[in-house]
């Protein structure tokens, strides 16, 4: 009898709470569609000959599922070193109910900054990561470098290291992406590299390195290449 | 009966255990509760004695030569004394005079600009500068973990010998967090056990009425609970041309911010000359009369201080004795502090 009864409670939990489901987040960072290694060489036509990338790393934190604007799952690491030379980087997996029902995902591109100021932090977090600056405290949000013959950069070498935390140059970004297949156990997120270079001059714009207007603009221009991948 | 003695058995046990290791700053009664968060770094002795090494230790540079102590030396109250600009690898010159490490559990913020806001990410910057010790992180990381007597100090401290960035940053944190220099004279007045002579007294009343809002007591750098903390101030210094610098701005990109400078503390004088951001006064007596004089003079417009303080020359005297009385040799000569020889000194320590 008092089986029964813990089978039927055990039942009975399953039903209210769902069964979990293994499930992922990837990004795809790419150059007209073509997903990017590094150092290989593509054309494009934002810049006037190929472009090649050295660097593509960045962090992506609060990672939570919403339905319309109430949360409905947050996934329980806060912060997710992504960086293309380090492939299971590039994948994020996790467990959720598996009738979870959400229409978006939201994320922020970058620390927060009570981490900035929160002293050593290991994993994802440990400035050994190449992703904290030494000048100055605070982490890099996104770290894209690469070369191109149109930068006129010395070896034509671009950097861009996008961060800082402090008002008035706070260029953390929230992304929200919808998502409408919601079938799909993986959620694959295009990371439009082209796009950014779009938004900027090469000629003009090569070494940004250290917190301003213009890295939060250019962070800006980052979160805007963020999409569900079709 | 015997459950209570299982438990008296623990509790005596993990007291021990716990006494052996784990450590409370020591500080007087004078001095305000540190900033410095411990329970996300708890102190511990082993982890001092591998910060400590690590701070002697010229490994953590690019050419193995340069040591946090090349330019933090105990005897100057870990100041870098006779050098204006402080030297790094290959003897190349920096831009600022090397401060004094000590009382660093109550800063908020770290280098003359403030560049820096955790003690725990202090190390990386002069790790990092090409004209310091010109080396990474990540490399740092994999010569510690190649040289014999390291794996088994970071197990000790942490419970792990595989060697993180975060280990590193955070027993370099631990031994600079000893360094507490609080047994000056004055403290000795303040706890008193000791008197100030006439001298000294009338060139402390002249401090607390000429000096006190920047410099302020207990700790003589900015952080007085009681005001509006401000630890940067634009002292009135004209701009030297061959530098340039100008200071938190160069970080902030606020134009308020613009020939601010660090308010350093005052302990501890006679062992860290030269003075100022770019060690530009050797003598403390150039530094009164920058106060004196200097202020309405300077092209700096600026300056937080508007007019020259007014200041005899025997209330100058009387001033410096007093300013005198901030020196904490018991600090400067304590050998809980200086080189580890019983570790760095073993034999055939590297792999």
């Amino acid at each position: 009898m008092k089986y029964n009864i813990i089978l039927v409670i055990m039942f009975l939990s399953f039903s209210v709470f769902g069964q979990m489901e293994g499930r992922n987040i990837s990004f795809f960072p790419t150059v007209n569609n073509q997903l990017i290694e590094i150092d290989k060489n593509y054309f494009s036509d934002v810049v006037t000959d190929s472009i090649n990338f050295e660097t593509i790393r960045f962090y992506v934190s609060d990672v939570q599922f919403c339905y319309d604007e109430n949360v409905v799952f947050s996934l329980e690491k806060k912060h997710h070193l992504v960086d293309l030379e380090l492939p299971e980087s590039m994948k994020i997996d996790f467990e959720m109910e598996q009738d979870l029902k959400f229409n978006k995902i939201k994320f922020n591109l970058g620390v927060d900054s009570l981490t900035n100021v929160g002293g050593a932090m290991r994993g994802d977090l440990d400035p050994s990561n190449g992703m904290y600056w030494t000048w100055q405290s605070g982490y890099i949000n996104f770290k894209l470098e690469g070369v191109t013959a149109s930068c006129p950069a010395r070896h034509h070498f671009f950097q861009f290291h996008l961060g800082g935390f402090q008002s008035p140059f706070n260029s953390l970004q929230i992304i929200e992406l919808p998502i409408t297949n919601l079938d799909s156990k993986d959620i694959k997120i295009n990371i439009a590299i082209d796009g950014f270079f779009k938004k900027i001059k090469i000629k003009e714009t090569y070494e940004v390195m250290s917190p301003s207007q213009q890295t939060v603009e250019l962070a800006q221009f980052m979160a805007s290449i963020f999409s569900i991948s079709k | 009966m015997k459950l209570k003695t299982y438990f008296l058995f623990f509790l005596v046990f993990g007291s021990v255990a716990f006494c052996t290791d784990y450590l409370e700053l020591e500080y007087p009664d004078h001095f305000p509760k540190p900033t410095y968060d411990f329970s996300k770094n708890e102190f511990s002795k082993s982890k001092i004695e591998l910060g400590r090494a690590l701070f002697y230790d010229p490994i953590l540079s690019k050419d193995n030569m340069i040591s946090c102590a090349s330019c933090h030396s105990p005897y100057n109250a870990f100041a870098h004394t006779d050098h204006d600009l402080s030297h790094g690898i290959n003897d190349e010159i920096g831009t600022r005079n090397a401060p004094a490490l000590f009382n660093l559990a109550w800063q908020k913020s770290f280098m003359w600009d403030g560049a820096i806001n955790h003690l725990d990410m202090q190390a990386l910057a002069p790790i990092s500068h090409p004209k310091e010790m010109g080396e990474t992180l990540k490399s740092v990381i994999s010569k510690l973990q190649n040289k014999k007597i390291y794996p088994p100090l970071f197990q000790k401290a942490f419970q792990d010998s595989v060697i993180t960035g975060e280990h590193i940053l955070k027993a370099l944190s631990q031994f600079q967090l000893t360094l507490v220099s609080a047994n000056s004279k004055y403290d000795q007045v303040k706890k008193g056990i000791a008197e100030f002579s006439a001298q000294e007294k009338n060139g402390y009343e002249l401090f607390q009425q000429h000096c006190n809002s920047c410099h302020s007591e207990p700790l003589f750098y900015n952080l007085s609970a009681d005001r509006k903390d401000n630890e940067f101030a634009n002292n009135g210094l004209p701009i030297d041309t061959t530098l340039n610098d100008y200071g938190k701005w160069m970080i902030t990109k606020q134009s308020a911010d613009s020939l601010k400078f660090k308010i350093p503390t005052l302990r501890n004088l006679s062992y860290t000359y030269p003075y100022m951001h770019d060690g530009r006064f050797r003598k403390l007596k150039n530094v009164l009369n920058h106060y004196t004089e200097g202020i309405s003079k300077s092209q700096n417009k600026n300056a937080d201080l508007k007019a020259n303080i007014q200041l005899t020359s025997n209330e100058k005297v009387d001033l410096i004795a007093f300013l005198l009385t901030l020196n904490d040799k018991e600090f400067v000569f304590n050998k809980k502090h200086q080189y580890p020889k019983e570790i760095l000194n073993q034999k055939n320590t590297s792999n």
